[in-house]
């Protein structure tokens, strides 16, 4: 990300400022001010309609010591390292087992795809129709596989509604992480490949030692997505369970939506987002960082 | 089309082909699923889960389209998406021409400033972005999902656009300069033809990001008569939790539409949702 990479400007002076100012205005009251405000708010205590009184550090205090909150972490980062799985690992198996020119790969390529396009909405509301304990189409099948006793309310049972939740998003993910792979793939040299022939290597050498390493870049880009995604994960969350059961899938922004709306703190809620946005922007940073060190450690 | 596939297939082919296809079958049989469910009686889905219909019932699509007020939904997200993203794209090409072929004060900064909008997810600002809209009276109104999704597909496309912007000498720009244009004409009768490509990638990124929007439409709009499509039909399907029949013909309406599109369109959706990633 190399900020001065261009030719000289065709034109200099104040006057240019008017091509930036409109998007830079839009940007800066829409996004900057109420990240400001929140820093603000977030050391207050406010219901949002009275006048914010100076709380000083109480609500994050709060928010530190706030089991629902703290596990509320625990649990979207099982679903982070779940969305590598579901997500990232499995699309990337799927563009290596899609990559041919065969007839039906294009078409097959197409459906893999589709979910991504579709709203989080509709699929979480497909999908809790599929996980239904009475009439979903998951137990049906195991009713007709002869493994009844295995039907189970996949969605009300602590320990497998948050399994569901990663899997479904994997359905819907995969296929995004489908496409990037393929399209680098289709970018390594075929002559790479025949060479390891050669060499007697078979396809799962192939896979570990010439594809793995040629994408390298592409897995580091497509993991951070995975990550920076999965902490602002809310829609699946909130269409398929919202928290429940018994606080079971609760990820930090539905429990930060909870404090503030239903409750009527938006200055606890506020601390709670800032303590969200601290805890991203720390990750990326130190994961861009680490990412161009091993890269330059690699080449 | 190369040798290789006229070619027979090898056992190994065959395979790769047989595991590819059970695997996408599978993932892709829900969505069919849903929409032949769509025509059965909840009698049928609960005893049948698999059959096909034996009489199709198009009551349901006419029924859930008029419960659901499925119209007013569909035109409600077809007006915000449009604006916003009409407005994010204009913005954000002008502002990108401005960071690669311009000069002028606070532009490293002003490039700076917006790149911290890639790092930050949308629901850490979601209440102070509440309280704000309700402060300037945009609550319930489109405009509070307009401008707030515009903005924050902002730093993304601006990102992208002035990649592509870099990948094209500005030779034609310069040209036009010692002709004597001024720089609003080189933007929109040079520049904006030359990047049009990358816009139109930018139009059908944007389109699928604030047509599925969730949070923002979730928490900005309460009034049933103004609101989404996904918030519409999680609504929909929160009332009518056991009327099976009712929420596969809504989920049908609202999602057959979509993947017809998507599969006429699939080249550039796919190069609009990859663009985040590549290079």
């Amino acid at each position: 990300m190399a900020i001065e990479d261009r030719a000289a400007p065709i034109s200099s002076g104040a006057g240019n400022l008017w091509f930036a100012a409109p998007a830079m205005l839009l940007f800066g009251t829409f996004v900057l001010w109420p990240l400001g405000a929140s820093v603000y708010y977030a050391f207050t205590f406010w219901d949002g309609f009275s006048a914010p009184r100076w709380a000083g550090f109480a609500n994050f205090a709060r928010g530190l010591t706030d089991i629902t909150y703290l596990m509320s972490y625990v649990h979207v980062v099982l679903y982070i390292l779940a969305t590598l799985v579901f997500e990232v690992s499995f699309g990337l198996v799927m563009a290596v087992l899609l990559n041919s020119d065969r007839p039906g790969f294009a078409l097959m390529r197409g459906m893999f795809f589709s979910p991504v396009v579709l709203s989080m909405s509709a699929g979480g509301v497909l999908w809790t129709f599929v996980l239904d304990y009475r009439t979903g189409l998951l137990n049906s099948v195991l009713k007709a596989l002869g493994l009844g006793d295995w039907a189970q309310p996949w969605m009300s049972q602590p320990e497998t509604a948050l399994l569901f939740i990663c899997l479904v998003s994997g359905w819907k993910y995969a296929g995004f992480y489908m496409v990037i792979f393929f399209a680098a793939l289709r970018r390594i040299p075929k002559n790479i490949y025949e060479a390891a022939r050669l060499d007697g290597a078979n396809a799962l050498h192939q896979f570990f030692h010439v594809t793995l390493p040629m994408l390298r870049q592409n897995i580091l880009v497509c993991v951070l997505l995975a990550v920076m995604g999965g902490f602002a994960g809310f829609d699946l969350f909130f269409t398929m369970s919202n928290g429940q059961p018994f606080g079971a899938t609760e990820v930090p922004a539905t429990w930060i939506i909870k404090q503030a709306f239903d409750q009527d703190q938006i200055g606890y809620g506020v601390a709670l987002t800032v303590i969200l946005t601290v805890v991203v922007s720390l990750i990326s940073i130190v994961y861009i960082r680490l990412s161009e060190r091993a890269n330059v450690t690699r080449y | 089309m190369s040798r290789a596939t006229e070619r027979r297939r090898s056992p190994a082919e065959w395979l790769q082909f047989g595991i590819a296809a059970v695997i996408v079958a599978a993932m892709f049989y829900p969505a069919i699923w849903m929409v032949y469910s769509a025509f059965k009686t909840n009698r049928e889905i609960f005893r049948t889960p698999f059959a096909l219909p034996k009489e199709w019932q198009w009551g349901n699509l006419i029924e859930a389209w008029e419960v659901g007020k499925l119209g007013t939904l569909y035109l409600n997200s077809v007006f915000i998406t449009t604006a916003a993203v009409a407005m994010c794209v204009l913005l954000a090409t002008a502002a990108a021409f401005a960071f690669t072929r311009l000069e002028f004060p606070g532009r490293r900064l002003m490039y700076r400033l917006l790149l911290v909008g890639l790092l930050i997810p949308p629901p850490s600002v979601a209440i102070a972005l509440f309280t704000q809209l309700r402060d300037m009276h945009l609550l319930n109104t489109p405009w509070a999902l307009i401008l707030p999704c515009a903005a924050w597909q902002l730093a993304l496309t601006v990102f992208l656009m002035r990649a592509y912007f870099n990948a094209v000498r500005p030779e034609m720009e310069e040209a036009a300069r010692l002709d004597g244009a001024n720089v609003w004409q080189i933007l929109w009768h040079v520049s904006v033809p030359m990047v049009w490509p990358a816009m139109l990638t930018m139009i059908v990124l944007n389109t699928i990001a604030v047509w599925n929007e969730l949070l923002f439409a979730l928490l900005f709009i309460t009034d049933d008569s103004q609101r989404t499509l996904p918030v519409g039909l999680v609504r929909f399907s929160g009332y009518h939790s056991t009327d099976y029949a009712l929420v596969f013909a809504a989920l049908a309406i609202t999602t057959v539409p979509i993947l017809i599109l998507y599969f006429i369109l699939q080249k550039q959706v796919i190069a609009g949702l990859t663009a985040t990633a590549m290079d």
